[in-house]
């Protein structure tokens, strides 16, 4: 048994640290986050040299991870990002990497993986009307329209659209149930609008299908398969990104509180602030542990895959964005100022609670999985 | 990265079943009803069935690697650990935490003497540490040790000592040198059937037995039964107290989440089954995550004591983990019960002979015994944060 990361994947992790205190710290994110623009394609270039958005991808398609472990590499790199509050599309490129790779055809496969394993392609994910990963919630209706596809609708709360060559679009069907299909942007119809929204680090958008046509080509066959595994990704890589800026934040407000003196003393010798700063450190290892055995046990195909991934889901942001919450009150008046990068750390939380399915929604998922594994004569 | 523990290769299953009718064939019948939690029988008779019980394992070869000097196959102790906690009665007698600092501070002498009686089951341990007035704040201790010719006379009292009233030998902290706070305790082997030792049990909450008060008499303990130097007692019984919180918590049986999806289910709330109420699928649904995680912070320490990078804020975070979590369950599990909730063991109308209410009167043992959980977030902060040590006051 080793639940640790390789040497291969700490110098992985020194690596990036490295390239993003040089290259886009949160600082310098800081400067870019009141611009229109956040995102920077150059950085997001060399970012894909360093693996960013190859690990997933087949070694035929230019791509290759550091380990045999490509969803633990993953995590290394989210883990990074996340601690510097990273704007890029990191989580959904990704995700549409993983799904092509694992569901579209060898032709979608040549044509954008070593696309997107270079940087040169980054795309998001239209999941839903409302953000939720519900059926139901599918605002985008496609049909029949020739030997191709027709969308109307919309798909809100989309990280990164604004930005994105490519789009990963879950659509309703003709016949029951979903179909995915990959959409290059810009095309005729289609249109987005950047909301201005809480989280000042990154970029959501609200994207309007006005009868985009796509050829039938364009499917990507699975159905709702591909969104449940789509899904799953997204929760751990969301996830790892939360464990490094909880642990950026942890550190930084434990650093505080040795320093800042009030009443002749540090804040930090007062038993209220101790206790409380325990709880924090007790709540950020259980979301490095929920968020590392996700990543292993869906990348290894583990039987208890989906268990630890709505584990992940159940318990890591909500924990993030209490931490982050904490860190604000220890912080005391100058955590509540603009100037201070504690709110922007806050600010992520509480939308990573909300993407992917939010606590609620994998608490629930986990409790259909525990009953199912539950005799009827009720475990006694 | 992985969680893998090596498989047992088949050419174990020979032992394995040797071993599993072995215990089949020696396992007591006791009167003693059993609870969950670290309990100690009531019945002499029943410690006497148990100590027959553990010395025929012993006796036929299967020593745990806890009370040997050399470290057994690993594959053979694994399968000796599965199949005594399967067997469901209790193979460890006493409180062993003495083994580990016998190993480590111990003479050869004192090892050859009292560790291979321990395996056997012919001398049962009580711990005496906590004392009325040192009970988080333990380096304040005040049972003295004087020492006279070849001895030390002990005089003072000890309390929460499990096992001590079927105890042959205690694992003693007194103060021996003319110091206040850690530096002036010394660790000891005390025979607990020396003249001045006056065990009373204590009844708890519960309203079972599993704690005792020790009063010591001017009792007489050789020099040479002293574990470890003059004033080493602390180092001693940290090692010891580490073992003993991240001990906590590995109880088998059932998974508790799947007991309360079936109390859920068996019982209503708002005239239809708990399990359909959407706030009692969301709490579920959080302690199944939260019971998870605490398995995978096992799978870290594992991997983290393996690699020699555990942290002083690791123990006391599985520690107060697992007691917070299994509070909330049984507190969970009662409501879920509704007004059924009040009746207890020996009344018709309780529900599964009353384990649930048990189990949330001992809850408050597993949150304050091994330290208390103030306690943990002390070290936590301290020395796993480096946040400065609170300070003493004057008394």
């Amino acid at each position: 048994m080793d639940f640790g990361f390789g040497e291969d994947q700490e110098l992985l992790r020194s690596t990036t640290r490295r390239f993003l205190t040089e290259h886009q710290s949160l600082a310098d994110v800081r400067r870019s986050m009141e611009e229109p623009d956040l995102f920077d394609p150059v950085v997001w270039r060399q970012g894909a040299d360093l693996g960013w958005t190859a690990m997933l991808v087949p070694a035929e398609h230019e791509g290759g991870s550091v380990t045999g472990q490509p969803l633990v590499d993953l995590v290394v790199l989210a883990e990074e990002l996340g601690r510097e509050l990273n704007p890029g599309p990191f989580v959904p490129c990704n995700v549409s990497a993983d799904a092509i790779a694992r569901f579209g055809t060898e032709v979608q496969a040549k044509e954008h993986l070593p696309r997107l394993a270079r940087g040169e392609t980054t795309s998001a994910w239209c999941l839903s009307g409302d953000g939720s990963p519900e059926p139901s919630a599918v605002e985008v209706r496609a049909s029949r329209s020739g030997d191709g596809w027709r969308l109307e609708g919309v798909a809100r709360y989309v990280h990164a659209a604004a930005d994105a060559t490519l789009l990963l679009v879950t659509a309703t069907g003709p016949e029951s149930g979903v179909v995915n299909l990959l959409v290059p942007r810009p095309s005729a119809g289609l249109t987005d609008r950047v909301l201005t929204g809480l989280d000042l680090t990154r970029r959501f958008a609200e994207v309007h299908f006005d009868g985009v046509t796509v050829p039938g080509a364009a499917e990507l066959a699975g159905g709702w398969a591909v969104v449940e595994r789509c899904l799953s990704v997204a929760t751990v890589l969301q996830a790892a990104e939360s464990v490094g800026a909880a642990d950026h934040l942890f550190t930084a407000t434990v650093e505080y509180a040795k320093k800042r003196v009030q009443f002749g003393r540090t804040i930090g010798s007062f038993q209220a602030i101790k206790h409380r700063l325990a709880n924090l450190l007790i709540e950020l290892e259980g979301m490095r542990a929920a968020a590392h055995y996700a990543a292993l046990a869906l990348g290894d195909g583990l039987p208890d895959a989906d268990e630890a991934v709505a584990t992940a889901g159940a318990y890591v942001d909500d924990a993030f964005a209490h931490l982050a919450g904490e860190a604000i009150q220890l912080h005391g008046g100058i955590g509540f100022t603009w100037e201070h990068d504690v709110h922007l750390f806050m600010r992520r939380a509480k939308v990573n609670q909300v993407l992917y399915g939010d606590g609620a929604w994998h608490r629930e998922r986990l409790i259909r999985l525990v009953e199912a594994a539950t005799a009827p004569s009720g475990g006694a | 990265m992985d969680v893998i523990v090596p498989a047992i290769p088949g050419t174990y299953d020979g032992f394995r079943a040797t071993l599993r009718a072995f215990i089949a064939e020696h396992k007591p019948t006791l009167a003693w009803k059993q609870r969950t939690g670290l309990r100690v029988p009531d019945r002499a008779a029943d410690v006497e069935l148990l100590r027959t019980y553990v010395r025929a394992i012993h006796d036929a070869g299967y020593v745990l690697d806890r009370f040997s000097a050399e470290p057994g196959d690993p594959h053979e102790q694994r399968i000796l650990e599965q199949e005594l906690v399967a067997a469901g009665v209790p193979h460890v007698l006493g409180n062993p935490l003495v083994a580990g600092a016998l190993k480590h501070f111990g003479t050869d002498e004192q090892r050859s003497t009292y560790l291979p009686p321990m395996a056997r089951g012919d001398h049962i341990w009580t711990q005496l540490f906590s004392e009325p007035d040192a009970g988080s704040d333990l380096t304040s201790l005040q049972t003295r040790a004087g020492r006279d010719g070849d001895d030390f006379v002990v005089v003072g009292q000890k309390v929460w000592s499990t096992w001590a009233q079927w105890s042959d030998y205690g694992y003693l902290l007194a103060r021996t040198e003319p110091v206040e706070g850690p530096a002036g305790i010394s660790a000891f082997i005390l025979d607990m059937r020396s003249p001045g030792v006056d065990v009373r049990p204590l009844r708890e909450m519960t309203g079972t037995t599993d704690f005792n008060e020790v009063f010591f008499d001017e009792v007489r303990v050789p020099a040479v039964n002293m574990i470890g130097a003059p004033g080493e007692g602390w180092r001693v019984a940290g090692a010891s107290l580490a073992e003993e919180r991240s001990n906590v918590g590995g109880a088998g049986g059932v998974d508790p989440v799947q007991r309360l999806v079936g109390l859920a289910r068996r019982h209503n709330r708002g005239g239809r089954p708990a399990v359909e109420d959407g706030a009692v699928r969301q709490q579920i649904g959080g302690f199944a995550a939260r019971s998870r995680i605490q398995r995978h912070l096992g799978q870290r320490m594992a991997t983290k004591a393996m690699k020699g990078q555990i942290t002083a804020a690791d123990a006391p975070l599985a520690k107060i983990w697992f007691s917070e979590l299994n509070l909330e369950m049984v507190e969970a599990a009662l409501a879920l019960q509704g007004a059924r909730s009040m009746a207890v063991e020996g009344d018709e109308l309780t529900v599964e002979d009353g384990r649930w209410q048990d189990a949330f009167l001992y809850a408050r043992a597993w949150t304050i015994a091994g330290g208390s959980n103030e306690i943990m977030r002390n070290l936590i902060a301290e020395r796993g944060l480096g946040l400065p040590r609170e300070p003493r006051g004057q008394s």
